[in-house]
């Protein structure tokens, strides 16, 4: 077995672990959603307002699914290791 | 770190004495378990909203019809992560897109256990989604005219939560059907 197929493989299993991040987007905004749905059956008159901040806070949840979301797809489609290998 | 790398270099000597097709089997069944392992979030996150719609119909029991539908309606949506991921299993068990695949046997066993790993990511918005769907039955307990109202903020929000685990199996199908490493070698 060569050292590319070894790089390779390495490369897929670190695509798919990067990938598991997402559970913590899901968890985080799942939790404003709950708490938005919430809010709004308390005030539905201010159901604006709500629905944007909550949009807004899962914004900045989604930035580390996104994250993990890049490195996969840099290990699958532009992978800077293999360079490296000379 | 001599006897990491000792380590490292007996399994791949070890592995170096299965035909590829074996060790892409190998890796495909340990993947199709990886990938329920999701089904830990729709578990946590389902039983969540049970007992959120338990207590709404304790407390609310004549608007327990409109308590059960929006709790089985987010449910259902919470439910979708651990469909994904079983999808994803009995492609790897019954419609093995691998085992034909011309390549190196390790990098396309490598990639059977990337796809199934992705999948580990479904228990995220099966928690969430299931917390969402229990406050709203709740909700909708104490304020069954604002059900309309309630349930749209509820999807909306489940909608977004839902993306990480879209990712996931992007990137666990993209491994599957349109390997890009092979190409590489």
């Amino acid at each position: 077995m060569t050292d590319k197929a070894l790089v390779l493989a390495a490369s897929a299993i670190g695509a798919g672990l990067a990938m598991i991040a997402g559970i913590g987007a899901g968890i985080g905004q799942g939790f404003a959603a709950g708490k938005g749905a919430e809010a709004v059956g308390k005030q539905p008159e201010a159901q604006g307002v709500i629905v944007r901040t909550m949009l807004l806070g899962a914004a900045v949840a989604e930035t580390t699914g996104i994250y993990g979301l890049v490195i996969a797809l840099i290990l699958l489609f532009a992978n800077p290791l293999i360079k490296l290998l000379g | 770190m001599d006897d990491i790398s000792n380590i490292v270099t007996f399994l791949l000597n070890w592995l170096e004495q299965f035909s590829p097709k074996a060790l892409i089997l190998a890796a495909t069944a340990l993947s199709a378990g990886f990938a329920m392992i999701a089904g830990i979030g729709p578990g946590i996150g389902q039983g969540y909203a049970a007992g959120k719609g338990a207590e709404a119909v304790g407390d609310n029991e004549q608007n327990s019809n409109n308590i059960t539908l929006v709790m089985l309606l987010g449910a259902a949506v919470a439910e979708t992560s651990g469909i994904f991921s079983l999808v994803v299993a009995l492609i790897l068990l019954y419609a093995n897109p691998l085992i034909n695949l011309e390549g190196i046997g390790i990098v396309i066993a490598a990639s059977a256990l990337g796809a199934g790993l992705a999948m580990i990511a479904g228990i995220g918005p099966g928690i969430g989604q299931g917390y969402a769907a229990g406050k709203g039955a709740e909700r909708v307990g104490q304020r069954p005219k604002y059900q309309g109202l309630i349930v749209r903020t509820m999807l909306l929000g489940q909608a977004v939560g839902q993306t990480t685990g879209i990712y996931a199996l992007v990137v666990a199908l993209i491994l599957l059907f349109a390997n890009p490493l092979l190409r590489l070698m």
